[in-house]
């Protein structure tokens, strides 16, 4: 990698390397120790509580009892071991079905890109309720799969719902998006000259899609797996609707134990357990990819090259088989949602019914009318873009510290930043429940748009650290030579170098904070309702079929957003121009 | 003036005896116009009956403004739990179970009559809050799949059912009226659970565990089980709109009682405004909006439905056939029974 570009004089260059790294570091830092911290703080104390006791002291006298009940249950330890397992199935199928829908992403013509990014991000946007509701129209035993399966003549699945599959498919569906924006922009890095090189040296476009793209496309990966892993081991929402409490996970148990058994500390020991897990995941996955990438740090590579029959049978079979599962990737992205837009027509009274009976406007007339919604969305899209905004700012100094200014203790830091995506989000909750007198004196807004931006942080962290570390610094240098200082530099060629990964990490944010319903159902006060909260609320009685108009509205809103987008912000990077 | 210490002795003894009652009088002050009541209750059809019978004609007389903190029920209660004394909430609505734990625990108030339609409860309303309305736990199945009606608990178990039953999760209202009704019905009671999970065991495979009526209703419409034990309330109202098939059982056992109950919580600063709202709550209108609505049957003995309404509802006479268990017990077991319910049951 090359060296930062250095001031001239002597003093400055060393102060700078001592403290600007640190300085970078701060901001993200000091935000997570403000607010989260705290919650997790209190997550960590009353694990080592003996006994549950909603109104008692939280520093008590520290036990391991809460860990050596888990660890001595074949039940626990069974949750923990299928929910781990589950993550990587989800993880596996999402690099699968992600990683070519990435490179199509990254091939295709410019005018289209907009277009394609509102595909890929759509599930993102639609609450998980819906969502799931989409699923289970899918794979119902009447469902679309298996009525598509009668035309051609083969027999219903009829056990396709409240499976591990079930879940793992709709898990899939919502963090593919991660890993393909992660890849999106490593991919889009990729300069042409690296192509132009291996086709020169006899590379066919296969050859050159899994010995050029793949392993430089590592660090991208590296990130979207972690990311998708992390957030597929510690969800309960889909779970819970698409299981059917036939799948449990570390998640549900937590949610279980610290709402209704009213056990904390339970709860807290086994969310500290499962962030262990992701964490020895993480810390896996970095080493494995730094393995993969030695040139990252200086090394060179030995060369790589695949037998020859491999070769050949990629040569044949990869393109097919790519676009076999590109179809399948963009079919699991969408089906679920356009039954989704269908059903928002269907004159039926609750939202789960499957057959369509009659053609209505009138959940669409409640959904902008009907007074409940139109507030909540608003809150929503304030809140949303309030925590985007923040998180991109803290987070763009902090990637700029890891890819750049390294310092020691910086992977320490680093895996502080990740903590909060590898503890499970009811578990911030349950944190958050004991903090709730000091968080209600927080102006509400403000409260929402901290812990948000909590959340959100690692990821935009994540995506910005991966866009940095491909800036071609070339770039700066002839800019520098040419007598651009510091400042002219980053706004005139950093910041235009990184505008696809800074969209890439602001519209995630903004979705991620968007559709969050976790913790929010945990801190949500009466004047404060998000859109999510409403809708996960209704879905505690009995949704009716408005969920799906809101999810219309907002997918097409979304499409004309980044169509807009797109025409005033380039999606691509510069050398592509 | 001096005041002799005699004097001083009766001024400090009469201003101790004065001082409750400017206490009193500061805890249940008159409602101001911009005073804010924080309702916590269910999202979707609930709401809305509760938006338009209390909360319309509470803004009326007070032009005090209402706030709604929707979602389930463990998220709520978990709340009001960590804010014990210094609520957010000054309404919110729970079980039956819940709530009566709920005033033991300190959390909510005992009902008194300061609310006046508390003279028209049910007794078995005027405990742990005001009951605001019944909603009975009872079989509920596809007739289609059935050889002869379901008219006891036990049939549950028949052989026809076999891989259909879609059993509902415990802890939460409908799994422990199952749980509860299991050990009834098989010899065993609330302080004898082994003989209902022996049973339930016996059921397996499941096509199913409902963990909440939407869900079961889109197992129905799916056809992924045909029997569950639900609301017979809002069932009811499923199978008139949506899915004629679905009969609400009747059984010889009777139904398992269920409530929702409205309670005010110990602390709130808006003790008048609550105990108006939740009289709004019992009044007339109301109570006939979610009888009309959700077939929610009413707590209070005053009110006259139409006859055609009637049979749909749990009213009466009927309200003493509903089984009541000992809820101290089944509240202090819970966390043993859920546990022993994953590994057993469910999963």
């Amino acid at each position: 990698m090359v060296e930062p570009l250095q001031p001239r004089d002597c003093w400055l260059t060393s102060f700078l390397s001592r403290f600007f790294g640190p300085a970078l570091a701060a901001p993200a830092t000091l935000w997570l120790a403000l607010t989260f911290a705290a919650p997790l703080a209190v997550v960590v104390l009353l694990s080592m509580h003996e006994f549950p006791d909603p109104f008692g002291d939280l520093l008590q006298r520290p036990s391991p009892a809460q860990f050596s009940t888990i660890l001595g249950d074949g039940f626990y330890l069974r949750v923990l071991v299928e929910t781990i397992l589950l993550g990587i199935g989800v993880t596996a199928l999402t690099v699968i079905l992600g990683y070519p829908l990435a490179l199509w992403l990254a091939r295709l013509p410019v005018k289209w890109r907009p277009l394609a990014f509102a595909v890929i991000l759509i599930p993102l946007l639609t609450n998980v309720v819906v969502r799931s509701l989409g699923m289970v129209l899918l794979l119902a035993p009447d469902g679309l799969v298996n009525q598509v399966l009668g035309l051609v003549g083969i027999a219903p699945f009829r056990t396709m719902l409240y499976t591990h599959g079930a879940v793992a498919l709709a898990l899939a569906q919502v963090f593919m998006p991660f890993l393909v924006l992660a890849l999106y922009d490593v991919l889009q890095g990729i300069p042409p000259r690296v192509h132009e090189a291996a086709t020169s040296l006899g590379a066919s476009r296969t050859a050159s899609t899994f010995l050029v793209d793949l392993p430089l496309s590592l660090p991208g990966l590296r990130a979207g797996i972690v990311i998708v892993f992390l957030m597929s081991s510690t969800a309960y929402v889909s779970a819970t609707l698409l299981g059917g409490k036939k799948v449990w996970t570390t998640g549900m148990l937590v949610w279980q134990e610290a709402l209704q058994n009213l056990n904390a500390p339970l709860a807290s020991a086994l969310a500290l357990l499962m962030t262990a897990a992701g964490i020895g995941f993480a810390v896996l996955i970095f080493v494995v990819a730094r393995k993969l990438t030695p040139w990252l740090s200086g090394t060179p590579k030995a060369a790589a090259s695949l037998p020859v029959w491999l070769m050949r049978l990629l040569e044949v079979v990869a393109p097919v088989l790519g676009r076999i599962l590109l179809a399948g990737a963009l079919l699991l992205l969408l089906l679920p949602l356009v039954l989704v837009c269908i059903q928002s027509f269907n004159d039926v009274p609750q939202a789960t019914v499957a057959g369509f009976r009659a053609f209505t406007w009138k959940w669409y007339e409640r959904a902008i009318f009907g007074g409940a919604y139109a507030p909540a969305f608003w809150v929503s899209v304030q809140l949303a873009a309030a925590t985007a905004f923040v998180a991109i700012t803290l987070a763009l100094p902090a990637a700029f510290a890891l890819a750049r200014w390294k310092f020691p203790g910086l992977g320490v830091l680093a895996a502080f930043w990740t903590l909060p995506l590898s503890l499970p989000h009811v578990a911030i909750g349950v944190g958050m429940l004991r903090l709730l007198q000091t968080y209600t004196a927080v102006p509400p807004f403000f409260g929402l748009m901290a812990v948000h931006v909590v959340l959100v942080l690692p990821f935009s962290i994540a995506l910005l650290h991966a866009s940095v570390e491909q800036l071609d610094q070339a770039l700066e240098n002839a800019a520098a030579s040419l007598g651009a200082g510091p400042v002219r530099r980053f706004v005139l060629v950093v910041l235009p170098s990184l505008a696809p990964g800074l969209v890439a990490a602001g519209i995630m944010s903004f979705l991620l904070s968007f559709g969050e319903v976790t913790v929010t159902s945990f801190l949500t006060t009466a004047r404060m309702t998000t859109l999510p909260v409403r809708i996960y609320a209704e879905a505690s009685f009995s949704l009716e079929p408005t969920v799906h108009a809101v999810s219309t509205l907002l997918i097409i809103a979304t499409v004309l957003a980044l169509v807009a987008l797109g025409r005033l912000v380039r999606l691509d990077r510069m050398h592509a121009r | 003036m001096t005041i002799s210490r005699r004097t001083f002795g009766k001024l400090v003894l009469g201003a101790g005896a004065v001082a409750p009652v400017h206490f009193v009088t500061t805890a249940i002050a008159q409602p101001k116009p911009g005073d804010e009541l924080v309702v916590g209750v269910w999202g979707g059809a609930q709401e809305r009956i509760v938006r338009e019978f209390c909360e319309k004609p509470l803004v009326e007389k007070y032009g005090c403004k209402v706030s709604y903190v929707l979602g389930g029920t463990p998220e709520r209660r978990a709340r009001a739990y960590s804010e014990r004394g210094r609520p957010s909430f000054d309404v919110l609505y729970l079980n039956i179970f819940e709530s009566r734990q709920a005033v033991k625990d300190g959390v909510t108030q005992a009902p008194t009559a300061a609310v006046p339609n508390f003279a028209n409860l049910h007794d078995v309303a005027k405990l742990g809050g005001y009951g605001v309305a019944f909603n009975p736990v009872t079989i509920v199945y596809d007739k289609r799949k059935a050889s002869k009606p379901v008219t006891s608990w036990k049939d549950i178990w028949n052989p026809e059912w076999k891989g259909r039953v879609a059993w509902p999760s415990y802890p939460g209202a409908q799994g422990t009226a199952g749980l509860l009704m299991a050990a009834k019905v098989w010899g065993g009671d609330e302080k004898n659970i082994d003989a209902a999970f022996g049973k339930i065991r016996e059921l397996k495979p499941f096509a199913a565990i409902q963990g909440s009526q939407d869900q079961l209703y889109g197992m129905f419409d799916q056809g992924v089980a045909d029997i569950s034990i639900e609301f017979g309330s809002f069932t009811r109202f499923y199978a008139e709109t949506r899915n004629p098939n679905i009969e609400i059982a009747n059984p010889v056992e009777g139904q398992a009682i269920a409530m929702n109950v409205a309670c005010i919580t110990a602390g709130t600063r808006n003790q008048k405004l609550a105990e108006e709202w939740i009289n709004f709550h019992l009044s007339e209108p109301c109570m006939m909006a979610y009888a009309k609505q959700i077939y929610y049957s009413p707590t209070v003995k005053n009110l006259v439905v139409p006859a055609d309404l009637r049979p749909k509802l749990v009213m009466g006479p009927d309200v003493e056939k509903l089984v009541d268990f000992d809820w101290d017990n089944v509240i202090r077991s819970q966390p043993q029974w859920s546990s022993r319910f994953n590994r057993e049951i469910a999963g």
